[in-house]
């Protein structure tokens, strides 16, 4: 019995990080585990921070992570990885995308952009270990763009550490898309999942 | 096995959704026959939800043109004995004010129900209002869910319970409620379908001064029968510790925080706990209880001090000798979390906290400052975009010719086109309420001899922006009032309105024009522009601040979201602009600094354009000094 077990997942508006909550809720609920979850859509949805926070478990009640209690975050993006520090402890393992989207008020210089150094000194300091994949190229690797959500799932699994069983999460994967997409996805799932393995071996 | 839906009637089957859709299978269940809303975000998922499956299920939902109308919708069904939801964000609420503060005296025949959607921190609203006080005023009783199943449940209850007591109900929903995701068991769907039946009845029904004497006491009737019910709800649960000293009254989702807390703290057995799933009337007999078990007692909320002040006096008037918590350890801005009930109730048992959070907030400060600054930003291709432009080039040629200091003013209202208040558009002096723009402007003509041109979109101007451009033809102000057409509510999800063509259940109808009502209302100056063709638009503007009165301006462009998706459908190409570098002038970044679309992006010192991102609007090319911006 899974008591908690809390993935939070951090991008930009667009990458898909609804789209990949909503697949491991799901997933979750056909292996029969309690799930709790929430987001922050709003505006954020043009552009801005987005974040979705995966709560599975039979001692799981509020929609959010408690400070410092995050088992695996997912950064879709590495700055917004950055952005969600607090909720990581020295417990934590985190998964980060190095591909970048620079926010625009970077290029107008109203903000800088870290660089990849500062990211993983802050991040190294706050959790346990830190898994780094370029999620863009594999996704194109995979035959799709748009599939870095799903990189980043199969990445997730490749922990090792979910609750939830490989072969549900894939199942939920074929139905949730056409059937000319399913494979593509699978394709950036497994992709992302040995990558991933081979990384925490 | 048909798969399970929203809409199956599968009683003991779990189902993995949102919030929001858990509310509205609450309403399906109940049988709900009449629904209707305006959108706001946390709560327009409910309508969603409801309208995809109204023709399956023999139900009537519509997207009224503001929330006053969409509460008299649900009033009048209810009236006519059939059950029916209104559905609104926290401040919509203020605009269904007015016939919310009679409808509690009239009651309630067929359920009634006001969802009200809060939200703390302000997520996507303007302010943080807690409209557990609208519903004191009105005597409403209020259930608040702590979990998604209980928003479900309560939402199919409240119907039963407003029939049973005959009063109106409030489902009080908040974001991290709306928009949170879990699962839910599935209950029974009720068929029954009801035949509206209007039954004459004066003393009940018109609203003279004598029939609100006749009915205030009723009502209070009512609502003592609700004060005395609410203690043996199953909502509201008191679970007390051998010898506790510390009692947590947790109200809402507080209480999810709180069984969080106390877990964490390993001090289960040590603490009484009174959850509150109805903040009003709150359960007097129950919290009695806890109070006189106690030392002291620690009043979990979110928001206002709400129920903390109730509990003060209860224990006032009942001389316990208990000491009362709350907002004093607990913030009265945002939301709370596992976290801050942890700290407080750690506080309160000196014992020590779990985790060592000064150093998690030591690290989250040095980290805030390498952070970039992300907001929101209008879509590459957002017809907004042009249309702030457009405005911004037209009030200042016309100011300058005012005099150096004058400086045109731009009242903004809130809709996408609020996200160009940010640079590089800064395109809003101003925004405070739906409409406010219009008004606001009305306002600024009394005392300041500078151009104005406010702003709003298509849908806040059938919302509330027709009255205050009444306003300001009857009193002569000398206003330019832009109406961002995009044929949408897009910020809130692209609903239908009455500028569509289609209704909430996607019927054709009659399609309104924000132009013939401006005309109508007898404004003079009246054009509509094509936001794209930025020279074009710029000149109209400017002819409209020049026109002596007020005058109106429709800039015209379906949204580029909605547009790609249409494209998409006609399986027609979107030709993606490009830069030529042997053109561009490395240095000018004019393109990005006026535009700031998101398409645009600097690669080292080159400008370039990503060409996924890219819908062919065309303006960066107008805007380009060194026509360095080409289609592909
Ligand atoms: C009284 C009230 N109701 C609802 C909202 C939520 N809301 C914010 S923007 C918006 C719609 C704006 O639509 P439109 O004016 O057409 O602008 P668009 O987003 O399409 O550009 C709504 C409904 C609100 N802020 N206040
Ligand atoms: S959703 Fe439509 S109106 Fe809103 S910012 Fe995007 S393009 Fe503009
Ligand atoms: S044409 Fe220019 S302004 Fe329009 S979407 Fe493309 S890059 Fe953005």
């Amino acid at each position: 019995m899974v008591k908690e077990f809390n993935i939070l997942i951090t991008g930009v508006g667009g990458q898909g990080v609804i789209l990949m909550s909503e697949l491991l809720g799901r997933a979750a609920v056909t292996d029969k585990l309690r799930v709790r979850g929430s987001e922050i859509l709003g505006m954020a949805v043009r552009g801005g921070s987005v974040t979705s926070a995966i709560r599975i478990g039979e001692e799981v009640y509020g929609p959010l992570i408690p400070t410092g209690k995050c088992n695996t975050l997912v950064g879709m993006e590495p700055s917004e990885a950055l952005r969600n520090i607090a909720c990581l402890s020295k417990s934590s393992l985190v998964i980060i995308n190095t591909a970048v989207t620079t926010p625009f008020t970077v290029f107008i210089g109203e903000s800088n952009y870290p660089s990849p150094e500062e990211i993983l000194e802050k991040l190294g300091k706050a959790s346990g270990r830190i898994v780094q994949l370029d999620a863009a190229k594999t996704a194109q690797d995979a035959g799709s763009r748009l599939a870095i959500n799903i990189v980043m799932l199969g990445a997730l699994f490749g922990t090792g550490q979910l609750p939830i069983k490989i072969d549900t999460i894939k199942e939920t994967i074929r139905e949730r898309f056409p059937a000319k997409l399913a494979p593509v996805n699978i394709r950036a799932f497994d992709l992302g999942y040995e990558t991933c393995r081979q990384a925490v071996k | 096995m048909k798969e399970l839906t929203i809409s199956s009637d599968a009683p003991g089957q779990r189902l993995f959704v949102l919030g929001n859709e858990a509310i509205a299978r609450g309403a399906i269940e109940a049988g709900v026959q009449v629904a209707a809303a305006y959108p706001g975000t946390p709560s327009s998922e409910i309508t969603e939800t409801l309208a995809a499956v109204a023709k399956e299920l023999d139900m009537y939902v519509e997207w009224s043109t503001n929330e006053k109308v969409a509460f008299e919708v649900a009033l009048a069904a209810s009236i006519c004995g059939v059950r029916a939801l209104a559905s609104m964000k926290h401040v919509g609420v203020n605009v269904a004010h007015d016939p919310l503060m009679t409808a509690s005296y009239i009651g309630a025949k067929g359920g009634l129900v006001l969802l009200s959607a809060d939200d703390p921190w302000a997520w996507s609203s303007q302010n943080e209002q807690d409209n557990r006080y609208i519903a004191e005023q009105g005597y409403i009783p209020v259930l608040e869910p702590s979990s998604v199943q209980e928003a479900k449940d309560m939402m199919a209850d409240a119907f039963k319970l407003s029939e049973q007591f005959r009063q109106l109900f409030m489902l009080r929903s908040v974001t991290r409620i709306g928009h949170a995701r879990s699962d839910i068991t599935l209950g029974e769907i009720s068929r029954e379908r009801r035949k509206g039946q209007f039954i004459k009845d004066r003393t009940r029904l018109v609203y003279t001064p004598r029939e609100a004497r006749i009915n205030k006491p009723l009502m209070l009737e009512r609502f003592e029968k609700i004060k005395k019910a609410v203690n043996t709800l199953p909502y509201n649960q008191l679970k007390l510790a051998d010898g506790a000293k510390l009692g947590i009254i947790a109200c809402g989702l507080s209480y999810s925080y709180t069984l969080e807390a106390v877990k964490w703290l390993e001090i289960e057995d040590r603490v009484s706990i009174l959850k509150i799933g109805t903040p009003h009337p709150l359960p007097e007999e129950l919290v009695i209880k806890l109070l006189k078990s106690v030392k002291e007692v620690l009043v979990a909320e979110e928001l206002d001090p709400f129920v903390e002040l109730h509990v003060k006096a209860i224990a006032g008037e009942h001389n316990i000798p208990v000491k009362i918590h709350g907002k004093d350890l607990l913030p009265r801005i945002g939301e709370l979390s596992a976290r801050k009930v942890t700290e407080a109730v750690a506080r309160l048992t000196k014992t020590k906290t779990p985790v060592d959070f000064a150093s998690i907030d030591k690290l989250e400060q040095e980290t805030a400052p390498l952070l970039p600054w992300r907001p929101p930003a209008l879509c590459p291709g957002c017809p907004h975009r042009a249309s702030h432009y457009a405005i911004r080039v037209a009030s200042r040629r016309v100011a300058r010719d005012l005099g150096k200091e004058v400086e045109a003013i731009y009242p903004g209202d809130i809709g996408c086109y609020a996200l160009g208040y940010n640079p590089p558009q800064e395109a809003s002096d101003t925004i405070i309420c739906m409409g406010g723009s219009f008004g606001i402007a009305n306002g600024l003509a009394r005392v300041v001899d500078a151009p104005i041109v406010a702003h709003l979109g298509d849908s806040t101007f059938f919302h509330s922006g027709i009255p205050p451009l009444v306003n300001a033809v009857y009193n002569k102000a000398n206003i330019t009032m832009m109406i961002l057409d995009n044929s949408a509510t897009a910020m809130t999800g692209f609903q239908p309105h009455p500028g569509t063509g289609y209704t909430a259940m996607g019927d054709e109808t009659v399609l309104l024009k924000p132009e013939d009502i401006a005309r109508a209302c007898g404004v003079k100056f009246v054009e509509v522009v094509d936001p794209f063709n930025l020279k074009e638009a710029a000149e109209t503007i400017e002819k409209a601040i020049r026109f002596e009165g007020p005058a109106v301006v429709v800039s015209r462009r379906l949204c580029a979201i909605i547009d790609q998706r249409e494209r998409k459908k006609r399986k027609e190409e979107t030709i993606p602009y490009r830069v030529d570098q042997d053109k561009c002038n490395r240095k000018c970044n004019a393109c990005i600094e006026l535009l700031g679309c998101p398409a645009i992006i600097k690669e080292g010192t080159k400008t370039v354009i990503d060409s996924s991102l890219c819908t062919g609007c065309g303006i960066c090319a107008q805007v380009c000094p060194y026509k360095a911006i080409v289609p592909e």
